[in-house]
């Protein structure tokens, strides 16, 4: 029996509080020693990614781009964590287009296939709830519409 | 026997596939979990951490698996250490053509006395079968002195594979301490975080606490 995909691992799961601070001290240390090697910058990046603060989100993708840049050998993983800290914001287009670049590069990737799909799922549920607020405030536009009509005609 | 979870349910099992990049270790989940295979030009390096969900029956038990597919490649040495916790067994795999790869398997241990209990089941997987640089007896000899199963598989013809599967679960689920615990405890709770602990991997950082002894949590995946 196959599994129930798409599935994305990091994108389920954060890490505690403790563990992203490892790995935001280590990046801070460097930091403060003015020289911070890809890999801690990329760690960090990548527990921020995963975490459900928007605001983690925000960051670990804004320092992906520049990993993105500045490390051409890093490119792959950049492309895919920085789909999935947009697809976790919420913002599928920039998803999407982060996900199809590493696809163009590798056609067969099944993990960038199952998160292409993801993405494609949440866009599509989320069309429907938007649907359906839209499809309910047209509904209590016209109840309180009917209402004024009534009370206007009534005086 | 495994017993936390009522007859009825199924019980619910973490694995997870570690091993030196490309010796064939999403090739072997695939082979399993989806019957497929790619060739070597065609498969991708895994990036961080994949994942499948299989169901399977052991001994006349249905046995839910969660297995966790780790990166090979050192660079990913840190986001997959977060995912040991809980697991309960795990298959370590190397490439029969590749005598480093084999060689490896040491400083994989190395850190699972780093990440997970004592108790938690262990297979050596030798993969690929073909071009033999690594003779069976070795493969057979080393698991003996890890005190762990051993197999050689094939990913590409399939020879092997469900049996090195249906093994580990085998013996997990006769592990009565991988079960004491019955913590259903997901994901990561650890204590006081560390900063300067390293890996036992260069470029790794540790993000648990080295576990004591006991039985750690069981069934560790939410899925």
């Amino acid at each position: 029996m196959p599994t129930e995909l798409p599935y994305a691992a990091d994108a389920e799961v954060s890490l505690s509080y403790d563990e992203l601070e490892v790995l935001r001290l280590q990046y801070q240390k460097e930091l403060s020693q003015s020289h911070v090697t890809t890999q801690t910058k990329f760690n960090y990046a990548w527990g921020l990614v995963k975490s459900p603060m928007r605001e983690h989100q925000a960051e670990g993708v804004r320092l992906l781009q520049e990993l993105y840049r500045a490390e051409p050998s890093r490119r792959r993983e950049c492309l895919y964590y920085l789909s999935l800290g947009h697809y976790k914001m919420g913002n599928y287009d920039e998803a999407k287009r982060f996900n199809s670049l590493l696809m163009e590069k590798e056609p067969t990737n099944l993990q960038a296939q199952s998160l292409a799909s993801l993405i494609d799922q949440r866009i599509t549920k989320e069309g429907y709830i938007g649907m359906a607020i839209a499809g309910g405030a047209a509904a209590l536009g016209t109840i309180l519409l009917a209402s004024l009509i009534r009370r206007a005609t009534r005086k | 026997m495994a017993q936390s979870k009522e007859q009825t349910g199924p019980v619910n099992v973490k694995l997870l596939l570690i091993g030196n990049s490309s010796v064939g270790k999403s090739s072997l989940l695939l082979r399993f979990s989806d019957e497929q295979w790619l060739p070597e030009d065609e498969s991708s390096a895994t990036i961080g951490v994949d994942f499948r969900v299989h169901k399977l029956d052991v001994k006349g038990r249905k046995v839910k698996l969660s297995i966790w597919d780790t990166a090979g490649q050192e660079r990913f040495r840190t986001i997959t250490s977060s995912y040991y916790r809980g697991a309960q067994g795990i298959i370590l795999v190397y490439d029969v053509s590749n005598r480093e790869s084999f060689e490896a398997l040491p400083r994989w241990y190395s850190e699972l006395e780093t990440y997970v209990s004592k108790s938690v089941v262990k297979i050596i997987v030798g993969n690929k079968e073909f071009s033999r640089q690594v003779p069976y007896s070795d493969g057979q000899r080393f698991a003996e002195r890890m005190g762990s199963l051993f197999m050689e598989a094939s990913a590409k013809t399939a020879t092997g594979v469900r049996e090195a599967f249906q093994e580990v679960v085998e013996k997990i689920l006769d592990t009565p301490e991988l079960w004491a615990a019955a913590g259903q405890k997901r994901g990561t709770g650890l204590g006081g975080a560390n900063g300067s602990a390293q890996g036992s991997m260069p470029g790794s950082i540790n993000l648990s606490e080295t576990q004591d002894g006991e039985g750690s949590s069981g069934g560790g995946c939410a899925c």
